[in-house]
């Protein structure tokens, strides 16, 4: 399928002058984008940009105050999650929060099982085991989900989404916290999917992981819009310069994938 | 044979044994001990009512929603048969599915209003649903519901008696036994209610409401209608209950048929037993039901203190129920069998 892990210039995730309002507070204040189908697209920007709100306003966790999503050219802004999911829209969190009284296995057969409505049990089965397979999962999957070490979670994480079956894949932050070694296990892991057809959207601190994976960034300061393009292009934007410098807050052009991102509030 | 296949006859066989045990039990009781065997079965009977009022709350609880409406459907159930007896529409029986099919729909009515309530609001939404219910049937029309003076409910069985082939008391034995039959069919029924969410694709999804509603949703579960199912399981079984213990008590009260105490016993049960389990509210009736009879025996007066601290010492000592504290024997025991080898780092 290497045809289609080319990005393609239709989107297949379309976000127009979307407004989420708190009190008074707009946490993203009309924001653009769109994502072509097959590539792998990069939401950067300092603490508090919104970046993990704009990610809650697409998977339905949040109800825009205004603007419109698209999702393969459908509507989806007022739909709850489990019909964002079932239209192919996964989405592994950055707080991993797996279901700690299932084993590693029916924590993914959730996905697997009601990810795609009408799929039947054995199919369900199947994919469950194609997920654990992938995420290198299948060793462990007898373990309650409570005693997962960081990466482990990190990989349940994206193997429960992977086995809702999406067509666009939503990361909030895998990389926070893992070591080198196991960073780079996790990009290739990302790169995997891809390969296969299924478009990614992620948000990340780790910038050489952005740099190493991200065909274009989008760069979000105090919930707007602030840059879009290559890696390069971006990095090189005065603007964008401005926003992580010219503050005084942290992460900031994290060159340094060991700091542990796990207490973020964001 | 498939693994389906083996886990089915794993969860059938011990509820065929079980279902024997039940259908030859009033025969031995009555062999065994003649007269008094009237007695025990009511007893065994009462057992039997508290597992199915346990395992149907525990059916709701699975998805998070600790109710305290229990004794709603409870009494929507008693009052459904009482009032169609009365109308005399149909057999006296067809009370009882329909007083089941009625409290499915006040479960739904309910769950749809408490779907986005959590927690303590949860549970004094539902509590409050049971007092509004209790208050309007008071206050029904007395012709049709009695009023707060309650009405006499048919009974079920009426054995004819044969002075030729049989005792006085015989008449009472089978007529208990009509009712614990009826009972132990509609625990089987419960079982099998229970066995369904707990096999099917229903237990992840109920497990992942319970635990996590917001990423059970990005999973591409449907959390409203879980937990309106579970609803709907969980009423059913009690509104029957609710309309068969009124025919066999003879009469329905508003104060007894929606008696807070019913709603207590459905979820102190479970939590005793073991929460989540099919299992654990029947072997928590079981036991409750003995100590219960036996500290009556021999404290009098004095039994509800009794009863009550037992359940304290149980909640303080084993907070995951009469399940929970064998299985976390079983896993020490493995634990120590195989950490013998292993440097086992969690505890």
């Amino acid at each position: 399928m290497t045809a289609d892990a080319k990005p393609d210039a239709s989107p297949v995730l379309e976000v127009r002058s979307l407004v989420k309002r708190f009190g008074g507070l707009a946490a993203v204040d009309d924001l653009s984008f769109h994502v072509r189908t097959g590539e792998i697209f990069a939401i950067i920007g300092p603490n508090g940009a919104g970046k993990t709100t704009t990610l809650n306003l697409l998977s339905g966790l949040l109800i825009p105050t205004a603007g419109r999503i698209h999702l393969s050219g459908r509507e989806i802004q007022h739909l709850p999650s489990f019909e964002r999911t079932h239209l192919g829209l996964g989405r592994a969190f950055q707080v991993v929060q797996p279901f700690p009284e299932m084993t590693v296995r029916e924590n993914v057969q959730v996905g697997a099982l009601f990810g795609t409505p009408g799929i039947d049990r054995a199919e369900g089965d199947r994919r469950t085991d194609a997920a654990l397979e992938r995420t290198g999962l299948t060793r462990i999957a007898g373990q309650s989900a409570e005693e997962l070490t960081l990466l482990q979670e990190k990989r349940l994480e994206i193997a429960r989404a992977l086995a809702t079956d999406p067509t666009v894949l939503m990361l909030d932050e895998v990389m926070a916290g893992l070591r080198p070694g196991e960073a780079r296990q996790a990009v290739e892991l990302v790169r995997d999917v891809r390969e296969s057809g299924v478009t990614i959207v992620f948000i990340e601190h780790v910038m050489p992981v952005v740099r190493d994976l991200a065909d274009r960034v989008l760069v979000m300061d105090h919930g707007r819009f602030l840059a879009e393009g290559s890696y390069t292009e971006v990095t090189a934007d005065p603007a964008v310069i401005e926003a992580y410098l010219g503050r005084d807050d942290d992460g900031t052009g994290d060159e340094d994938p060991d700091r542990d991102d796990r207490e973020d509030p964001r | 044979m498939s693994p389906n296949v083996r886990n089915r006859l794993r969860d059938l066989i011990p509820v065929l044994l079980f279902a024997v045990a039940l259908w030859f039990l009033p025969d031995l009781l009555r062999s065994w001990s003649g007269r008094a065997s009237v007695s025990y079965l009511s007893l065994v009977t009462n057992g039997l009512g508290l597992a199915v009022l346990a395992l149907s709350w525990d059916i709701l609880a699975r998805t998070g929603q600790l109710s305290l409406a229990h004794a709603a459907f409870y009494g929507a159930g008693a009052y459904v048969t009482a009032i169609l007896a009365r109308l005399e529409v149909g057999p006296l029986w067809l009370g009882i599915p329909a007083a089941g099919a009625f409290a499915v729909l006040l479960a739904l009515g309910l769950g749809v209003v408490t779907l986005r309530l959590k927690g303590i609001y949860f549970a004094i939404a539902t509590l409050a649903f049971t007092e509004v219910l209790r208050s309007a049937v008071r206050q029904l029309p007395t012709s049709f519901a009695g009023g707060s003076a309650g009405m006499n409910v048919a009974p079920l069985f009426r054995p004819a008696f044969d002075p030729e082939t049989m005792e006085r008391w015989e008449i009472a034995f089978l007529r208990n036994e009509g009712y614990f039959l009826l009972y132990a069919g509609l625990l089987l029924l419960t079982i099998g209610l229970s066995l369904w969410t707990r096999r099917s694709r229903l237990r992840p999804a109920f497990t992942a409401v319970r635990t996590n509603e917001e990423v059970a949703g990005v999973m591409g579960v449907h959390p409203a209608r879980m937990k309106l199912l579970a609803f709907a399981l969980s009423s059913l079984s009690v509104g029957m209950l609710g309309a068969i213990h009124a025919h066999r008590v003879g009469s329905v009260i508003p104060e007894g048929a929606f008696a807070v105490s019913t709603t207590v016993f459905a979820l102190v049960t479970p939590i005793f037993g073991g929460l989540y389990t099919t299992l654990g509210p029947i072997l928590g009736a079981g036991v409750l039901a003995g100590i219960e009879e036996t500290l009556k025996r021999n404290l009098a007066d004095g039994y509800l203190i009794g009863y009550g601290l037992v359940l304290v010492l149980s909640i303080l000592f084993m907070p995951r129920g009469i399940v929970g504290m064998v299985r976390g024997i079983a896993r020490r025991r493995r634990a120590a069998r195989a950490g013998v080898t292993s440097e086992g780092g969690e505890a």
